[in-house]
């Protein structure tokens, strides 16, 4: 490759400053805040000094008797979710891609059309439905419901990287007696693993993520998730923002981690359901 | 089916019928999810929309015919959320696709370094929006927030102020978080477009006389239009729908200034149990979201043949 003239590479790194300090700023000052006590938060300047730096923000976090449930709940829903959409999506992007279905094609039409639907609409019927089944303030409703809004796109991504898998091996493992489940899990997921990595990271992080849906189907703060629970903190806590931060923190760790394990499939995988089919 | 060869070979009809059923035995999860969770409680909201259904007491509703929509259509509020909701959309969307296309033309410099941008750019975009939230409210605190550090840091202390709390600022709060969130996406996917463009089609350009804002105009942009076209229906639908932005920064306040359509109708349904009313908002909503849909996909599809 031809070197950049150094004019090219000046500009290149001005604009990537640019654009990297308004992303990267609000997430530097949200973790160097966390750090600070009190006094340092609220002295208005923009460095502490060295004792002001301060872990109690993280230790009084997760004395908060809430917090730990909050952070208990959102991994229960968030992993169920994640292993329902990627176990629920496989099996059925498995039957759209390797078998002859009648209505197939209505089906993925239909399968696309609830991600245009406006959440604040489909949670009013879910409400009813959900008291119905008795699953209000229940951990299984919350978990039933992020499933449902996450499988069509798993589905759909999932069905474009199965297609995209050569049937010969499928035809292979079934003249060597490999049972039709058997080709799903022995030679499909071994070579599909970044397409459900992917599509299990989309479910975790809207199920971690959902505000809306648990501020009604969760009453109580046994079932809550760690959004309401950092909502309440940041209208209850007004001024203890050390401590604020300091929960925002630890709620968006898991997300972060997960992301660097997924950061390189993640756009593929995002737009493999509108560019395959 | 004869029945003789069901009777002679039993087992290989059994395995036929085994064979073709197990597709749908597969796929019935799925099925039962989208047709039961997604589509009949879209369908029973529509319905909704025609009664006078409340929180209050839902098992008992009447037929109410189009009240509901008359109704709203004259609610002062609804026009000011209708409004805001389009502008947010309008303008949120056309920016990300520029700064999207700015920052993706950055990202596919090969400079010493370039990997870490790459690697780290979709952050914003899988934070909770709660998260997001914390951090914009803080910065914009009118005592010791960020913004107000920096300006009165450099002498324009003058302009310091509540950010949130500020009519005219509020809403410019959730354009640009809605900028933050999204931008690294649109630039991401547009940087891997762009990388699959075929170099000659380049030197070719450049053989013609064509400068970068040529080349740029005529082959790369063209080249782009299908993931362009994704990345807009995408986020017309996430920002047209979104709630959480403005419900937990503002709460649609200061007085309307931010109301738009999502947190309008959770406020009509969850606050004020009239969860008929608020469901035709939200039929009126998908109705305007599939307008907007269609429209980016003629206006963009349309873009190749000029």
């Amino acid at each position: 490759m031809r070197k950049p003239f150094p004019v090219r590479l000046f500009s290149t790194y001005a604009g990537l400053l640019v654009f990297y300090l308004f992303l990267l700023l609000p997430i530097v000052w949200l973790l160097l805040s966390s750090f600070r006590n009190s006094d340092s938060i609220q002295s208005g300047r923009l460095l502490p000094a060295w004792p002001e730096l301060t872990v109690r923000n993280y230790i009084e976090a997760f004395q908060i008797s809430n917090f730990t449930t909050y952070m208990a709940n959102s991994f229960m829903v968030a992993f169920s979710v994640m292993v329902m959409v990627v176990f629920i999506g496989s099996l059925g992007a498995y039957s759209l891609s390797r078998f002859t279905l009648k209505g197939k094609r209505s089906f993925m039409m239909a399968a696309l059309l609830p991600q245009f639907f406006p959440y604040v609409l489909v949670l009013i019927p879910f409400y009813v439905l959900m008291s119905n089944l008795g699953l209000v303030d229940n951990r299984f409703g919350v978990i039933l419901t992020h499933t449902s809004i996450t499988l069509p796109f798993a589905l759909w991504m999932l069905t474009g990287y199965f297609n995209a898998i050569p049937r010969e091996l499928d035809q292979a493992a079934l003249i060597d007696g490999c049972s039709r489940l058997g080709v799903l899990f022995r030679i499909i997921y071994p070579v599909a693993i970044p397409g459900l990595v992917v599509a299990g990271f989309f479910a975790f992080v809207v199920s971690w993520g959902d505000y809306l849906f648990v501020s009604i189907l969760s009453q109580s703060n046994t079932t809550q998730t760690l959004p309401i629970g950092l909502q309440t903190f940041m209208s209850s806590l007004e001024v203890r923002w050390g401590l604020i931060t300091a929960g925002t923190v630890l709620a968006i760790v898991p997300t972060v981690v997960f992301f660097s394990i997924v950061q390189r499939r993640l756009v593929s995988g995002l737009t493999a359901g509108a560019v395959k089919s | 089916m004869s029945t003789s060869s069901a009777a002679s070979h039993p087992q290989a009809i059994w395995r036929r019928l085994a064979r073709a059923s197990f597709g749908y035995i597969l796929l019935s999860p799925a099925l039962l999810v989208i047709l039961g969770l997604n589509l009949y409680p879209t369908v029973s909201g529509v319905l909704t929309s025609f009664t006078n259904q409340s929180l209050i007491d839902p098992g008992h509703s009447a037929f109410v015919g189009l009240e509901n929509y008359f109704k709203l259509l004259q609610d002062p509020v609804f026009q000011i959320s209708l409004l805001h909701s389009l502008e947010l959309t309008i303008l949120a969307v056309l920016l990300q696709v520029v700064l999207g296309l700015v920052m993706a033309h950055l990202l596919i410099q090969k400079v010493p370094g370039i990997h870490f941008f790459r690697s780290v750019a979709m952050i914003t975009w899988v934070l909770p929006i709660i998260a997001s939230v914390v951090m914009f409210r803080f910065m914009t605190l009118p005592n010791y927030g960020l913004a107000n550090i920096l300006l009165t840091g450099s002498g324009l202390g003058a302009l310091a102020r509540n950010w949130f709390g500020d009519e005219k600022y509020a809403f410019l709060l959730i354009l640009i978080m809605h900028l933050w969130r999204n931008v690294p996406f649109y630039a991401v996917a547009f940087m891997a477009a762009m990388q699959a463009i075929p170099t000659d089609l380049y030197e070719a350009a450049r053989i013609d006389g064509a400068g970068d804002w040529r080349q740029f105009w005529f082959v790369t942009l063209p080249n782009l239009r299908y993931i362009i076209l994704v990345m807009v229906v995408l986020h017309v639908t996430f920002t047209f729908n979104n709630f959480d932005f403005v419900y937990l920064s503002t709460g649609g306040g200061p007085v309307n200034a931010t109301e738009v359509l999502p947190t309008y109708i959770y406020k009509q349904a969850w606050n004020g149990y009239a969860l008929g009313y608020a469901s035709a908002g939200g039929v009126i909503m998908l109705a305007i979201l599939i307008v907007l849909v269609l429209a980016c996909n003629k206006l963009i599809g349309g873009l190749s043949e000029s």
